[in-house]
Order: C-alpha cells, then structure tokens, then sequence
C-alpha cells in the first residue's frame, strides 16, 4: 500500500470542504493510504511569511515537515500553493545547513527537530507516479462524458531549475482524462487566475485575469472548468459572482480534480456535499448522472 | 579593560537583566537597550558612577507602533546611548530632567514633535509649537502602522492567532460535521498542545513582534 502524510492545508478544509471528502475517498478506492498530520498549520502563506521574514516562514514549514517525518513518511499536498511553500522550504533547508541549524535552534526549544530525510509532492504527481494510471482506470466505473476546461494554477508548474514545467500539469491532464471527459484547449491554461492580485486590484484581477479565462473556455464549449488548486477555485468561483457587478455574467460549474475522479469512481455526487461550492456543480453532477 | 565594555558592565552590574542588550558598536561607541521602566535607573546610575558624565541630548525615533528613545552621553571620550523602546499605545516618555536638567528642553521638544506626553516633566508645556497646536497633527510623528501593508493584515493575523489563514468560524465547523467530517481537521487551533508549540515558534522566530502582533487581544496592533 502507497503510504503519505496528506496536508490538506487551510482553503480545502475550511473553504471547500467536498474536496477534502472526494479526496480521502479516493484515496481510500486506489489503496492509497493518507495519514492525517496532527498539529499541523498553515504551510505557512508565502506572500505574507515570506516576504517579511525567511526564518520564520522556513521555520513553520520545518514544523510541519517535522510532523509528517515522526510519522515516518513523504508529504503530499492538495493544494498548489501549500506544494510550493513545503517543496522550496525543503529544498531551501536540505540544502543549506547553517539555516537548518537555525531553524532547529528553535524547533529544539518544542522537542522538535527536522532532520531532512523526506520528500514533498503534489497529489497529482503521487496519483500518477505512485498509485499509476492503470490502477486508477481500474475504479473508473462511470466515465463522465462532458466537456471541460484544465486550469492546472501556477505553481503546478514549479519545477527544479532545468526541469520539465509540463510535468504535472501533464499528469493532470492525463488523470483528467481517466475520468472519460473530453478536454478543451481554450488557449489560456497557463494564464494565472488572478488570485494573487485580488487584494491589490480587484478589477485587474477579474477583467484582465480570470475574465479571459473563463471567455475563451466558454467560447470552447465546455460544461466545467476543472482545477487542482483551492485558491484558484476560489477566484474562479468567487469571481464569476464578483464579475457580476460589472454586468459580467458567467455561471460556469468549477470541479476539483479530486471531486471528478470520485464521481468517475462511482461515488454519489450527494456524498460528496458539493453544496460548499458557489458554482454550479452540483448542478453539473446531477446533468453527469443523466448522461 | 576600556572604557566601553566597562561601562557595559558597570549598567549590567546595577541594572541586571533590566539590560536587554548592550553592545560596543566601534572605537568609542557604546549602545546599551534597558527595559523602558529601568531608564531612569540607568541614567541615575550613570550620574552616580561617572562624576564627568555629560549628557548630549536625546533621539526619538517613531517607528510606526513604537516610540524609540536613544538618551546619549559622553563618558570620558565615548558615547554611549541608552535605547528603550516604547508602545505608542502607551505614548509616553518618562522625563529625566530632575535627574539631568539639561533634558528639559529636548524633552519638551520631543513632546511637541511627536506628540508623546511627559511623564513628571517639571514644566511638560509646548517649546517649539504654539500652545494652540492641534494634538493630532505632530510634526514628526508617523501614522500607526506597522510593515503590512493592509491587504496582508487579516492574513497574518488569522495566521498567529489560529495557525489557519482560512477562517476557522464555528459555522464552517458546523457544516464539515453534518457532511461527516470531523469538525475540524487536525489543525493547531484544535489541539491546546499544538497550539502553545506553534504561538512559541512564532515568537522563536520573532514574527510576532515584526507584523506587531499583540498577543494579549489575539489581534494586529493595528487595523
């Protein structure tokens, strides 16, 4: 059995919930075994944490890697942002041992330590690599046949200098796939949503950033957009009701990966409480069940 | 041993770990951090121990949500600077002019720039600043604010205070329960233990008092 630490982060569990259910289904029907990190916190938030002080953001992260290391096992994360931070924060401390002896300096003062000895992935690349597309294929029992949009989120494209950035925006595509939809190229996958700039210009971050976006997907003809990230997901379905004070009016259902695969699974979309979404799906899920 | 590191000693000896940090800065430089309430100590202790001491004069520095006091003297060819640092909640500064009469002045100006009121000044009127100068529009005083800009705040705020950046209201906590989930997942708000260890690495790290964090309220000092 394919065993991890799975940081949910703080957007899925207290924002979106559905994707936290659909994950540990899933999780649960590919034998892949999640274990919850006790104690765990934000991983941190790089604009902020990092930003202001690189201690104190290496040291909260160094907490966390800690956490999923007592348990003695690799770290894989749902949410894009939470990847980046705990991906470059390990990396960071590995590599450099004057700011891991910096770091312990005050985790030592709470009986911790981490010690560098495990590794960080996105979901979607221990879906892929990990558990493998055969046995994947093998719980798809409902194969969805829509059409959908990919935003894979920016730092899906994080990669070690040198590397392929299509790496795992490949993977997803190809997990995408598994679940019997047809995907759209709109053009624009790898235009950023917005999310970041929402605080600093709320109309940029909508018209010049998620509005093309979801123009060109709608033009495409889809019926969803289908995305990995809780911050992008946010921004797509927060947005689509901000845009509306422009007089800007799209209703475009927003699908997690993990949610998708999970209906491809079988698993009733009533189960799955997709309520906590602002757009669309449960709509969606209810058309998917008919087709 | 010179000047510089004996004078160290000499406040470390009276004041003991009133002194917060002291450090010869150069040749002939001496730069000395006291807890706000033992400055007048200091400087009494200085009067006492150094009969040459004169005093220079004093700089304030407003450093958005605290006041800085640098108190300079010379002592025999070196100068060396009490620091205290204060709130601006608090806003005040404790005067030494009966200690050193020749702080009355700078005192007085200090006051009328910064807007910081004097505590025990025997005459705390305006020096520079006509009597009827507003008290919200100091010359040199900063707006209170700290580093963040104010996008940022909610976010380091939820951050410190929960561990979670996301909000961890009871509504939410609710609606995760009736759709079979426990409350909440294992974050550091829901373990006392882990939330104690998580509020002790910030401050290891000492990101509380750069955001200015006051941990009293569980709230930025400032909005």
């Amino acid at each position: 059995m394919v065993r991890y630490a799975s940081f949910l982060g703080c957007q899925i569990p207290m924002r979106i919930p559905s994707i936290e259910i659909a994950s540990r289904k899933v999780f649960e029907r590919v034998g892949l075994e999640a274990a919850d990190l006790p104690g765990y916190s934000c991983c941190p938030e790089p604009v902020i944490s990092r930003q202001l002080d690189e201690t104190a953001w290496l040291t909260i992260s160094a907490r966390n890697l800690s956490i999923a290391e007592e348990l003695g096992v690799n770290l894989m994360t749902l949410c894009n942002g939470c990847y980046e931070t705990l991906v470059e924060a390990n990396g960071i401390l590995k590599g450099d041992p004057e700011k891991m002896r910096i770091v312990n300096e005050i985790l030592k003062g709470f009986g911790r330590e981490y010690r560098g000895t495990i590794e960080v992935k996105h979901t979607v690349e221990v879906l892929y690599e990990d558990v493998g597309v055969e046995r994947i294929k093998e719980e798809v029992v409902k194969p969805r046949r829509i059409r959908v949009a990919l935003h894979y989120g920016c730092h899906m494209y994080r990669e070690p200098e040198g590397g392929d950035v299509m790496r795992k925006p490949n993977m997803m595509r190809e997990l995408t796939r598994l679940t019997g939809v047809e995907i759209v190229d709109y053009g624009l996958e790898r235009l950023c949503c917005g999310y970041p700039t929402m605080q600093a210009d709320e109309e940029f971050s909508l018209k010049e950033r998620l509005l093309p976006k979801l123009r060109h997907a709608v033009e495409a003809g889809i019926d969803a957009v289908v995305l990995s990230c809780p911050a992008c997901h946010i921004q797509f379905e927060m947005g689509q009701v901000m845009l509306r004070r422009y007089g800007i009016n799209y209703n475009v259902p927003c699908i997690n990966l993990m949610e998708l695969l999970a209906l491809s699974f079988g698993v009733p979309y009533r189960d799955l409480h997709l309520e906590f979404h602002r757009s669309p799906v449960r709509k969606l899920a209810r058309m998917m069940e008919d087709v | 041993m010179n000047v510089e590191e004996e004078a160290i000693n000499y406040l470390r000896r009276g004041l003991g770990s009133d002194v917060l940090d002291a450090a010869v800065m150069r040749e002939r430089r001496v730069s000395v951090r006291v807890k706000p309430e033992a400055l007048r100590r200091a400087v009494e202790l200085l009067r006492d121990g150094y009969p040459k001491l004169r005093f220079i004069t004093i700089s304030t520095v407003d450093h958005g949500l605290d006041f800085e006091f640098l108190h300079h003297f010379h002592i025999g060819g070196t100068i060396l600077t009490l620091r205290t640092v204060k709130p601006k909640e608090e806003n005040t500064l404790e005067s030494i002019a009966d200690i050193i009469p020749a702080a009355n002045f700078i005192e007085r100006e200090i006051a009328d720039l910064f807007g910081v009121r004097l505590l025990n000044h025997p005459k705390p009127r305006n020096l520079i600043l006509t009597k009827d100068w507003p008290d919200d529009k100091r010359p040199l005083r900063k707006p209170f604010v700290g580093e963040l800009p104010r996008q940022a705040r909610p976010v380091a705020e939820a951050l410190i205070s929960t561990g979670c950046v996301a909000p961890a209201s009871s509504f939410i906590q609710r609606r995760r329960e009736s759709a079979g989930l426990p409350r909440t997942p294992p974050f550091t708000f829901a373990d006392e233990e882990s939330m104690k260890e998580f509020h002790g690495v910030i401050r290891g790290t000492g990101l509380d008092e750069k955001v200015g964090f006051d941990w009293k309220s569980g709230k930025l000092r400032y909005k």
